[in-house]
């Protein structure tokens, strides 16, 4: 075994070697060409030579990398060509020792060095191996405010960017290069080189065509995707803003902004380019920014202006701003900016809360006036684009694997040829004419010789044993699936939001049909993110009417009917979702516990950190909230008629209402004396603070354990009611908080104020001290009652999440939230249930509690460790009794992020592994997003099983990046995880047709076309070795050279694309109702080496019938006149036999016919027909010695023909059908026996009840329709970028690259720049 | 199998529809690619259609079979092996030498009998074995532009080695002419000799268009080697009618060739005496010569491979459909129920 590795590995590495050194010297060619060209002109070449260098060897600046031209001219030039990425083959020493697998072929894009980090990384060794001492680079670049002139001096880059990837001259050489990174491609061409010398028995243009015809495709495709990009560049630079020009704002591109322009943006316009924001129309100099497309986040962000510069806001003033700003050099750092802006000799420092940075947008502040700072490609976000670790799918992997084992077919099948030939040559064949000056390849004399050239002869003969055209056909019919099916799916379009799905690559289609392990994102994922007050306890009473629907899900489960009454006149707004006339407009003062109501109003409108803002009124006032629960909390109070208004750092605010009376308003306020903040550990948050009249009171709210804790005696009678309810809410899967206050005494209050501004000024401890003190006054609470907050589930999401573990699909949830909330939502969707058996590992123990109580931090780490060892053993202890019998509870594994933490260390990993992958689901909280992508890996290289990553914010990118497939939620405002995404959704629930639908098909497809392929052209190419034992291994071509080389390009090629886009075994619907089937994508039926096998093996067959029935048949004469065949009507005769029966397997495979496989079927078979018509009869002057002049009507003329037409490939299938029928009959694949149940059913996926459809109104079909109209992209392409922190995660990832795409827009933003004139030329 | 209008009222609609209004049609037509709701055919191979597909195609092949399998015998064929036979028994021990010696004369005499009526005209075939007219080095030595332009045409490289002679073209060049098949054959029954019609032995395509009208034979069999048949440097090559059939070379190492056609009837037990030169040499690399006299059915000659095929095609196909109907009978079952899918067994 390991032997076999070990040669594989042997193998692959000359491989490796050999193609790429190969391809190097090809290109290098080339490359040299092109350098000569540069070198004529000094001029030119410095210029170039500069621009290349910042680009590909990170010299960080223009000034630095001028005095080392100038100085090291020669060494420059070295320094050039290695720079060159296709120079690289100087050190594939290296290079080979950090690829592995096949990857190997694709040189890794990094060393491009687009990468700001990787530039560093290269630059240091580069500089010592030519001993080249490096200068340091400025630190800082002066820029001169509205003065032009002055600026143009220095030379900035202008403000338009350009993402393609080719320009006019390098398409070309460029284009050919990135196709001849392909293994088969490379082949090609060498056999290609190889069929010009004499040792070929074909023209060269059987293998030039088709190589020439996959390039071409591959080039228009190429050509097509940088001509997007290149519109999509266009768009953007052509973005009008409003630019200071003669005191007047005037409208220019945003390509023809400068550094040093005062621009004025307005509200929700995107900012142009970094800018220095001088003056706002808001107060204060501030304005509010949104960052959603750098970060995600969607929460408001302040900037403030420099007070010096708040009157420069109209266009008169600001054109007297003068100022000279001195900052940083651009770099990719986005939260750190150093600079200064010198002022009428006045030195005023910046931060980054003056920096407005591209691809943020102005909100909430009608316009604002800035100067540029950086601009186009060195602004800070595309500074930041990296190229996004392209993905390739499993089976292509696998496809490359089979490759090689054709390869290795091809080199046997050659070598019994070479050495037949060295037996077979003698001189006793006299009429080969071998004694008088016989070339090497037939010299008798030296059979070693022969057979060696035979083997090339043979090489070239075999060739098409590669399916060359395989690699294009998939990535061509992948193209269509991922832009017309998925993209254009309307089961997965999300009217609300109006967004359709989007495949941002179309690599990883049949990677979704194989989906073993989801891991799922909590927050806006499988929840709304949505908080909404839904009920409450107050006194003991449970108050709202509300249906959660887990509640609707179990009674469904139980099969009862849930009435939801709806009520016209219910208050509904964000946040709120309460419905009980018994608390609505004041109804509350005639309950029966009044005054516990007012008790728990006004906690909930005094108790909390949340500010407000806009307009104060109930209808417009905007809360912004540390957490949605806050605000869902502050919206109840004000629906309740205790609106908070207003908050001072002393006070709050409160306009009451129906307290007094009926409809009467008043506004109070109450002073806010001490806030005790909420934290994980104290798990509950207080107020202090005096009412108007005097009283003190504290409010507290808090987790129930907290607070029940905390109780005063007595009242037991409320607290069980109470309690009672806590457990409702939670089965019913609300969050929930307890509610409690205490009247103080202002003496107690007063010595205890003194202790906790003590604490508060302490310098040691703080935290701890404060907590302890507020153990003092948190005490002898008096229960109000408790609120019922609900987490709502995106629509659909149990159902899903059901039908994908049906699915055999293992999800995981990973979420930042904790254990708690965690597991509440586990079981509203499904993932667990009171029938599993939990394994929980938390960090909350008291053992480890202890531990961080002492505070050592070797010591926490080493117990924590310890402790989680011991609790994984024991779980996998308890676990294996289950493994063994089939009927025992299913396995549920939760977690917490501290734990995760070392439960990751290499010497816990393979038992974490084991625990959960026997676990149905697994739940982590508390996990950061670095640890998401670990889980996410350890599943994917420890287990090697698919994994797909599903989020929506920006803590989730490294997750969606780390695992085979990354979904991203798309529609809501934050953009990044769709940006990091290979697919982009807009529910959860679509991840259910993106799978079982999408993938499943895509899979299968794949499977089917690779098959065919593999099939198609064994069989060919065996018939000609057959033909090569008769030939006394001399290396004689059976088939004509145009047979050959159109065989896989034109006679065979249509209908395979036909079947790799509407091949469908059961409907989209039964699809769905069948979740199982998709296990068999899982099990990768489809694709074993056993289908190979019996692939191979109908080919080897088919090839036989093929050659052995045409040649026994033809051995008398044929005609009635007597007259025999030659070869080439026994070649053509044969050739005819394998296109129609080839063709006609592929009919055979298929689950669905649509008149395009006729249309494709038959015209292959009438393309022949044509082709050969015409063909035989011409009589070319260039003629090939053997020529086929009129063979095919010297076949027709002759009755054989029909009846071995008809013969032939009948009896070739005819094992085939056997095979299928016997197959379906004893050994039926599940989707086999799903389509005969439902083989009288028409297929209509409307007819199917059982889930949610997307049953669209015509007006949701109409903005489907629009949604689906070429559209111009919003400028949030090209922003992407991985949040900071997580490089370093990403750096061990990176390795391999594959090119852009045009709907790719991550990849999208490359650094790429205009070639402008130097400053040297200038001086 | 199952053809349904898939997706019915969308189908439906959008064929109403497109009558009415052309434009709408293509886009909803389009609508249904995109959605993969195409109408498509649905084979289910169940039971019933691997039954009666294999009775179909064993219900046209036995027919066709027995069709082809009778054209076939109906064929009276004569093949008589004449290469050791015809080298005196002095030099059965070293046959190369025999064949090699221009001074032995190389007559020989052999007498067929028929067996059965062979109805005019019935044609003559030489037969060789184990001649690799298909080995590369011979195939690709001719030159087709020289053949239908004569020497006019320079380019003969192709040719080699039999490109040149004493420094002069030949015409017809390269290896394959030159190792032209030189056997000669008459036959005589009774008292009179049967005549043979050595014209419209080849292709008229190859005649016509390949061979040219005004190319004669130039330095041709002049050099040291003499390889097989002279040709007459008087008679173009587009009447050379042996040269032509000889340049078709054949698809494997044995192979028949036409070499003319006797348009007498002949009765069975007839005895016809054959004269033959054996001049050609395939001693040297154990090769057989064959004599066949052969008449033609509408299927050409005999050859029972394609008959027999189509009936064992067709019979395995009635016995497979017997098989499955016999297990479909005993372990009646139309089609499947849910409880046969895997996942819940």
């Amino acid at each position: 075994m390991v032997i076999r590795k070990l040669n594989e590995e042997i193998m692959l590495y000359s491989l490796v070697f050999s193609f790429d050194f190969a391809l190097m010297c090809t290109l290098a060619a080339i490359g040299l060409g092109t350098l000569c060209f540069i070198v004529r002109t000094k001029k030119f070449f410095n210029l170039t030579a500069t621009k290349i260098e910042r680009k590909y060897c990170g010299f960080a600046t223009e000034e630095q990398s001028q005095k080392g031209k100038s100085d090291h001219l020669d060494v420059d030039f070295w320094n050039l060509i290695r720079c060159f990425p296709i120079f690289d083959f100087l050190d594939w020493r290296e290079k080979a020792k950090k690829m592995s697998g096949w990857d190997r072929f694709k040189p890794s894009r990094s060393r491009l060095g687009r990468n700001p980090t990787n530039m560093d990384q290269r630059t240091v060794p580069r500089t010592v191996t030519l001993g080249r001492v490096q200068p340091q680079a400025p630190s800082h670049r002066t820029i001169y405010c509205n003065d032009r002139d002055a600026n143009l001096v220095l030379r900035f880059k202008g403000n338009s960017i350009s993402t393609t990837k080719y320009n006019f001259f390098s398409f070309l050489p460029k284009g050919l290069y990135e196709q001849f990174r392909r293994v088969a491609n490379l082949y090609f061409l060498m056999v290609s080189i190889l069929s010009a010398t004499p040792y070929s028995p074909v023209h060269p243009i059987t293998n030039v065509v088709p190589l020439s015809l996959v390039l071409l495709v591959s080039l228009i495709k190429e050509a097509f995707e940088d001509w997007k990009r290149l519109q999509n560049d266009m768009t953007i630079n052509n973005t009008l803003v409003d630019v200071l020009q003669d005191q007047r704002w005037e409208c220019i591109p945003w390509k023809r902004l400068q550094v040093g322009d005062i621009v004025r943006v307005k509200q929700d316009g995107f900012f142009p380019a970094d800018l220095l924001l001088l003056a706002s129309t808001n107060p204060d100099g501030i304005c509010y920014v949104e960052t959603a497309n750098l970060d995600g986040e969607t929460n408001l962000k302040i900037r403030k202006a420099l007070e010096r510069t708040w009157d420069y806001l109209t266009s008169e003033k600001a054109f007297e701003f003068k100022g000279e700003v001195q900052c940083e050099q651009p770099n990719n750092s986005l939260y750190t900016f150093t600079g200064n802006l010198v002022m009428e000799n006045q030195t005023l420092p910046l931060s980054p809360n003056q920096l407005l940075l591209r691809g943020c947008s102005l909100k909430n502040t009608q316009y604002i006036v800035g100067a540029v700072i950086f601009t186009g490609h060195e602004t800070k976000v595309m500074m930041n684009s990296m190229n996004v670790p392209s993905k390739r799918s499993t089976l292509e992997r696998k496809l490359d694997k089979l490759i090689l084992a054709l390869f290795c077919t091809l080199f046997s099948m050659c070598l019994i040829g070479a050495i037949g030939s060295g037996v077979f040559i003698n001189k006793k064949y006299y009429f080969l004419g071998l004694d008088k000056g016989v070339e090497d390849q037939f010299n008798p004399n030296n059979r070693f010789l022969v057979a060696l050239l035979t083997m090339l002869t043979l090489l070239t003969l075999y060739s098409t044993i590669i399916p060359i055209s395989l690699y294009v056909s998939i990535e061509m019919i992948k193209f269509i699936q991922s832009t017309q099916f998925i993209n254009r799916d309307i089961n997965m379009y999300h009217a609300e939001t109006n967004t359709p799905a989007l495949a941002r690559t179309s690599n990883l289609n049949e990677e979704l049909g194989q989906v073993e392990y989801i891991f799922s994102d909590k927050t806006g994922t499988l929840t709304r993110n949505l908080m909404e007050f839904f009920k409450c306890s107050i006194g003991g009473e449970m108050y709202g009417t509300g249906i959660t629907e887990i509640e609707r899900g179990i009674a469904e489960q139980n099969g009862i009917k849930l009435q939801e009454q709806k009520l016209t006149n219910a208050v509904h707004e964000k946040g709120f979702n309460f419905v009980d006339e018994r608390l609505m407009r004041g109804a509350w003062r005639n309950e029966v516990n009044a005054d516990a109501c007012k008790e728990f109003f006004r906690c909930l409108a005094i108790c909390h950190t949340v500010l407000p803002e806009g307009d104060v009124s109930p209808e417009k006032i905007k809360y912004q909230a540390a957490s949605p629960d806050e605000a869902a909390l502050v919206i109840a109070a004000k629906n309740f008629g205790f609106f908070f208004y207003r908050r001072t750092p002393t006070a709050i605010y409160v306009r009451e209402s129906h307290v007094e009376r009926m409809g009467k308003v008043q506004d109070v306020s109450y002073e806010i004396l001490n806030v005790l903040e909420f934290n994980s550990t104290r798990k509950r948050q207080s107020v202090v603070c005096r009412y108007p009249d005097g009283r003190l009171v504290l409010y507290c709210k808090g987790a129930d354990t907290v607070i029940f804790e905390r109780l005063t005696v007595g009242n037991d009678n409320l607290r069980k009611v109470t309690r009672e309810h806590l457990e409702n809410f939670g089965a019913s899967g609300l969050r929930t908080l307890c509610l409690a206050y205490r009247d103080l005494v202002p003496d107690v209050y007063e010595s205890w104020n003194e202790k906790f501004i003590h604490a508060k000024s302490s310098l040691r401890d703080r935290e701890k001290k404060l907590d302890e003190v507020a153990e003092l006054i948190e005490k002898d609470l008096i229960l109000i009652g408790a609120t019922a907050i609900e987490d709502k589930l995106q629509e659909g999401v149990p159902n899903c999440i059901e039908t994908l573990s049906r699915a055999g699909i293992k999800i995981w949830v990973l979420t930042g939230d904790k254990i708690e909330t965690a597991i509440n939502i586990a079981y509203a969707c499904n993932l667990m249930n009171n029938e599993m058996k939990q394994f929980i590992i938390s960090s909350e123990t008291d053992a480890i509690r202890e531990v961080e109580e002492r505070g050592n931090q070797v010591e926490i780490a080493r117990s924590i460790k310890e402790e989680v060892k011991n609790k994984l053993k024991k779980c996998i202890d308890e676990a294996q009794q289950y493994f063994h019998n089939v009927s025992g509870p299913k396995l549920a594994l939760v977690i917490d992020g501290k734990c995760l933490m070392y439960a990751l260390d290499p010497s816990l990993r393979a038992m974490l592994l084991t625990l959960s992958l026997n676990c149905a689901s697994v739940v982590c909280c508390r996990v950061s997003p670095l640890q998401k992508a670990q889980v996410t890996s350890l599943v994917k290289k420890g287990a090697r099983k698919i994994t797909l990553s599903i989020g929506d914010g920006a803590n989730d990118v490294s997750m969606i990046q780390a695992a085979h497939i990354g979904v991203g939620i798309s529609g809501l405002e934050g953009m990044q995880a769709v940006m990091a995404s290979d697919f982009a959704i807009a529910q959860f629930r679509f991840l259910k047709d993106l799978l079982l639908v999408h993938g499943r098909w895509s899979y299968l497809r794949i499977c089917k076309v690779v098959m065919y392929f593999f099939y198609k052209n064994l069989t060919f190419t065996l018939t000609q070795f057959w033909f090569t034992f008769y030939t006394g291994f001399s290396g004689q071509r059976f088939y004509d050279d145009w047979f050959q080389s159109l065989f896989n390009v034109i006679f065979t090629s249509f209908p395979v694309i036909i079947l790799g886009l509407f091949e469908k075994d059961v409907s989209a619907a039964l699809s769905k109702r069948y979740p199982e089937l998709y296990k068999e994508g899982i099990r990768n039926a489809f694709f074993k080496w056993r289908v190979v096998a019996t692939w191979a093996f109908f080919a080897v067959y088919q090839s036989l019938v093929f050659y052995h029935f045409v040649n026994t048949s033809s051995y008398a004469a044929e005609s009635s006149s007597g007259k025999m065949f030659g070869l080439w009507d026994v070649s053509t005769m044969t050739f005819t036999c394998i296109v129609v029966t080839v063709n006609l397997r592929l009919l055979m495979m298929c689950n669905s016919i649509t008149r395009w496989h006729y249309i494709g079927v038959g015209g292959s078979i009438v393309a022949w027909f044509l082709f050969i018509f015409l063909y035989s009869g011409l009589m070319t002057k260039h003629d090939r010695q053997e020529n086929i002049y009129w063979a095919i009507y010297i076949l027709m003329s002759t009755a054989y023909f029909y009846v071995a037409l008809l013969l032939i490939p009948v009896a070739a299938l005819l094992v085939d059908f056997i095979y299928q029928g016997v197959q379906r009959w004893f050994f039926p694949y599940d989707y086999q026996i799903v389509q005969e149940i439902h083989r009288h059913e028409p297929e209509d996926s409307r007819t199917d009840l059982l889930e949610i459809e997307n049953n669209l109104t015509p007006e949701e079909a109409r903005s489907y329709a629009l949604s689906q109209l070429p559209r111009e992209l919003s400028k949030h392409t090209g922003f992407a970028f991985d949040s900071p922190g997580y490089e370093s995660f990403f750096a061990s990832q990176r390795g391999i690259f594959a090119p852009h795409k045009a709907w790719d827009v991550a990849k999208r933003a490359s650094m790429k720049s205009k070639p402008k004139v130097s400053k040297k030329e200038k001086h | 199998m199952e053809v349904d209008g898939a997706s019915t009222s969308n189908g439906g609609a959008s064929t109403s529809n497109g009558r009415a209004n052309g434009g709408r049609s293509r886009r909803t037509a389009f609508d249904l690619f995109k959605q993969q709701q195409l109408p498509a055919c649905k084979p289910v191979l169940t039971p019933v259609w691997v039954i009666t597909a294999f009775m179909l195609i064993g219900s046209i092949f036995i027919p066709l079979g027995l069709v082809t399998l009778h054209a076939s015998r109906s064929v009276v064929e004569i093949v008589y092996r004449y290469d050791a036979e015809c080298v005196p028994k002095a030099f059965r021990g070293n046959k190369v030498s025999y064949i090699k010696n221009g001074s032995i004369p190389k007559n020989c005499y052999r007498s067929l009998k028929v067996h059965k009526h062979m109805k005019a005209p019935i044609y003559i075939y030489y037969q060789l074995d184990n001649y690799y007219q298909n080995h590369r080095r011979y195939i690709k030595s001719r030159s087709d532009q020289q053949l239908l332009h004569g020497h006019a045409h320079y380019d003969t490289s192709s040719c080699q080695p039999e490109e040149y002679n004493n420094g002069l073209p030949i015409v017809p060049c390269g290896l394959i002419a030159w190792s032209l098949f030189n056997d000669t054959f008459t036959f005589i029954r009774g008292r009179a000799e049967l005549k043979v019609n050595r014209k419209n032995i080849a292709w008229e395509s190859d005649r016509d268009h390949k061979f040219g009208k005004k190319v004669y034979p130039i330095n041709f069999q002049n050099g040291t080697l003499i390889g097989g048949a002279k040709l007459d440097p008087d008679i173009p090559l587009h009447d050379q009618e042996d040269l032509i059939v000889w340049m078709r070379t054949s698809a494997l190492p044995s192979f028949r060739k036409l070499y003319g056609r006797i348009e007498e009837d002949l009765e069975a037990d007839d005895v016809v005496f054959v004269t033959l030169m054996n001049n050609y040499n395939t001693y040297s690399f154990g090769g057989k010569k064959k004599l066949v006299l052969s008449t033609t059915g509408w299927l050409g000659g005999k050859n029972d491979f394609l008959g027999a095929a189509c009936i064992f095609v067709g019979s395995s196909s009635i016995i497979l459909s017997i098989v499955f109907m016999l297990l479909h009978v005993k372990y009646r079952r139309n089609y499947r129920g849910t409880s046969y899918l895997s996942w819940n067994w």
